[in-house]
């Protein structure tokens, strides 16, 4: 430790606090607390964000397809609706990158570069169905299946696929459950037509959170 | 009913500030390294206090730390080793075997 530029104590066993003859049952005691809280400030999943989400799928997708309940042809979302949706979204960015980021500060190394490659990887899937979005629209595809329908589900298909394989990888069973929930839920409601994708997925990607917001605090209250 | 048979107790980990360190370190992902701030900032230790209970368990090669940079805007970071996480796990099942069941 001779880099660091910090004077070591003079007398070191008592400045230190080094106990002569430490319980063992004193020790495990120190080993389990400290375990508990290591685990749990590293721990980047936070009850906070995911409730945050669930909002985002309740209250933007529902704003959505509110705008949209009485139109018999299609004509997209009011623009109040699509402001609450991506005002709710970048509140969720914010939420969950703070949390991200108080786990993992200070944290560096190969595990993180892992992290930050995989959460690349996720954000490419994303990209990817946002740009055949566009594209399907420059081949002259309506206006109603490609923001109607597409636009609410297939790109949170592929987020949710991508970090479904992540989750599988790393064995973060819960994490994994949110991901097929998502997928399934967001799948299925393009059968219903622009309001059932937006009303449908928004719904039920919100239980989803909810459901996983409280299995993580059982989880979190058990570590 | 007491055991007859002595469970040697690693006696750099049994310290309570070090055991703490090591623990703390071992959450982290394998690979992965801690800023000294970080770490300090967690088990609530002053700067002397962690740096002499760091570089006795550095000195046993149960941890290795490296310093980047220069001056004020320099960074320390700190990583358990192979050795340090083995000795921790050893001290762990003698502690279990001591005490007859510690949760793992």
């Amino acid at each position: 430790m001779g880099e660091m530029n910090v004077v070591g104590d003079t007398n070191e066993a008592a400045s230190t606090g080094e106990v002569a003859g430490l319980d063992p049952g004193e020790a495990a005691k120190i080993l389990e607390q400290t375990k508990r809280q290591a685990r749990r400030q590293f721990d980047p999943r936070s009850v906070l964000a995911a409730v945050v989400g669930a909002g985002v799928f309740l209250f933007g997708y529902g704003a959505v397809w509110w705008s949209m309940r009485d139109q018999h042809v299609y004509s997209g979302p009011a623009g109040w609706s699509l402001a609450v949706l991506y005002g709710l979204i970048a509140v969720s960015a914010i939420v969950g990158g703070v949390a991200l980021s108080r786990a993992n500060a200070g944290v560096s190394g190969r595990a993180r570069r892992q992290r930050q490659a995989q959460a690349a990887a996720v954000a490419a899937a994303g990209v990817g169905a946002w740009v055949i979005e566009g594209a399907l629209r420059y081949r002259g595809v309506s206006l109603e299946i490609v923001y109607g329908v597409y636009g609410p589900t297939v790109p949170l298909v592929a987020l949710a696929a991508a970090a479904a394989g992540i989750n599988a990888m790393r064995e973060s069973w819960l994490q994994l459950g949110l991901c097929i929930a998502i997928i399934a839920v967001a799948s299925v409601s393009t059968f219903f037509g622009p309001l059932g994708a937006w009303g449908l997925t928004g719904l039920g990607c919100c239980l989803a959170m909810l459901a996983y917001a409280a299995a993580l605090v059982v989880q979190q209250r058990r570590a | 009913m007491t055991t007859n048979t002595l469970v040697p107790l690693d006696p750099l980990i049994h310290v309570p500030a070090r055991l703490r360190i090591l623990v703390t370190l071992a959450a982290l992902n394998a690979g992965d390294t801690l800023s000294f701030t970080r770490l300090q900032s967690m088990l609530n230790l002053t700067p002397g206090n962690l740096i002499t209970h760091l570089r006795k368990l550095e000195d046993a090669g149960y941890l290795t730390s490296e310093k980047n940079g220069d001056g004020a805007g320099s960074t320390t970071t700190v990583a358990l080793t192979t050795r340090g996480r083995a000795a921790l796990d050893a001290y762990t099942e003698a502690l279990r075997s001591l005490l007859g069941g510690l949760a793992s």
